[in-house]
């Protein structure tokens, strides 16, 4: 879906960021910090470039973006603790940034699709109910995507704003479950499996206490 | 290709490589290229089929040069790009051997697919 005008997503120049490189560049948080420092740079600088190719406010783009992102950084993350020799008191605080980071993505991913799928449906003309599930499912979506977010900053108050938010993404999914029957499976994995990993990964013992 | 082999080791032990990887080392078969000459070359040349977005290219990049079959070549700015300066990669002679070891490779599988008249069998 293209969207006519959207000057937040135009690119001025290199010294100016847009929008969409302030998105891009919370994108990059989903790498390990090392190869941040190495790399960040060139792939904001790329990332620059294909916007200037491409349209960067259709859905189309920032699904391949989102795509990338969701398939490289895992690979990665699990190259650094080896490299780190997977150091056991870390794991804890790397794994709630991994499934941070998961959830920043299928959140973004969840909500975005959901708008696809509302507008899809909608030129279809589907009726009032499925249009509710497709608003309960991006506002499940923007949850586990404020969850992510939260859960990435790492401070107590963050945290508990993060289980707030997975225990309310949670919610609205089933709700949206309710009303809507058919789902599929990868959605309802999403939509249930990962608030309740996140809140799982937020109660550790360890966690709790603090240790990062 | 998953770990650091080294430049020190046979190009076979490298084999097979990833898709995308052998894509980029193609793609720097004639001369340094900086990350997004590469991006729209293998697109071009792959006519869409391998689309490398900034996360694959760098992570597969940063273990080519790990691997020692790419090294970097400085950095400068591209004309036709602006005046950003951007970084440029390489070829290492032992990243042209892997690279010809997995032509050969696929060279040797395509030969196969003809016997077996999966392939080239219309021209028969």
């Amino acid at each position: 879906m293209s969207v006519p005008t959207a000057p937040l997503f135009t690119v001025p120049g290199p010294s100016r960021p847009t929008a969409a490189d302030r998105i891009y560049r919370l994108l990059l948080r989903a790498y390990p910090p090392v190869f941040r420092a190495e790399y960040g740079r060139e792939m904001t600088q790329l990332f620059r470039d294909q916007c200037r190719a491409g349209d960067a406010s259709s859905i189309g783009f920032w699904m391949i973006a989102l795509w990338d992102v969701a398939q490289s950084a895992p690979a990665l993350r699990v190259d650094a603790w080896r490299a780190r020799g997977c150091e056991s008191t870390r794991t804890l605080g790397e794994t709630m940034k991994l499934v941070a980071m998961l959830t920043v993505l299928l959140g973004m991913f969840g909500a975005l699709s959901s708008v696809a799928e509302g507008v899809a449906g909608g030129r279809q003309g589907f009726g009032g109910t499925f249009l509710i599930a497709v608003v309960l499912g991006a506002v499940a979506g923007a949850l586990l995507l404020v969850a992510g977010v939260a859960a990435l900053r790492g401070t107590p108050s963050a945290r508990q704003m993060a289980s707030r938010a997975a225990l309310a993404s949670l919610v609205v999914f089933l709700l949206a479950r309710l009303v809507f029957g058919w789902m599929s499976i990868f959605s309802q994995l999403v939509g249930i499996a990962l608030p309740l990993a996140i809140l799982a990964v937020l109660r550790a013992p360890r966690w709790r206490a603090g240790a990062v | 290709m998953t770990k650091d082999k080294g430049a020190t080791g046979r190009p076979e032990s490298h084999l097979p490589l990833a898709p995308a990887t052998f894509e980029i080392l193609l793609a720097l078969v004639d001369g340094e290229r900086h990350g997004y000459v590469i991006m729209k070359e293998v697109a071009e040349r792959t006519e869409g089929a391998v689309r490398l977005g900034p996360g694959t290219l760098y992570g597969a990049l940063k273990r080519l040069l790990e691997g020692g079959l790419v090294e970097e070549g400085g950095e400068r700015a591209d004309p036709e790009l602006g005046d950003e300066r951007r970084r440029y990669y390489r070829l290492t002679k032992f990243g042209l051997r892997v690279a010809r070891a997995e032509a050969r490779r696929l060279e040797e599988m395509v030969r196969a697919a003809r016997r077996k008249k999966l392939i080239g069998a219309e021209l028969a």
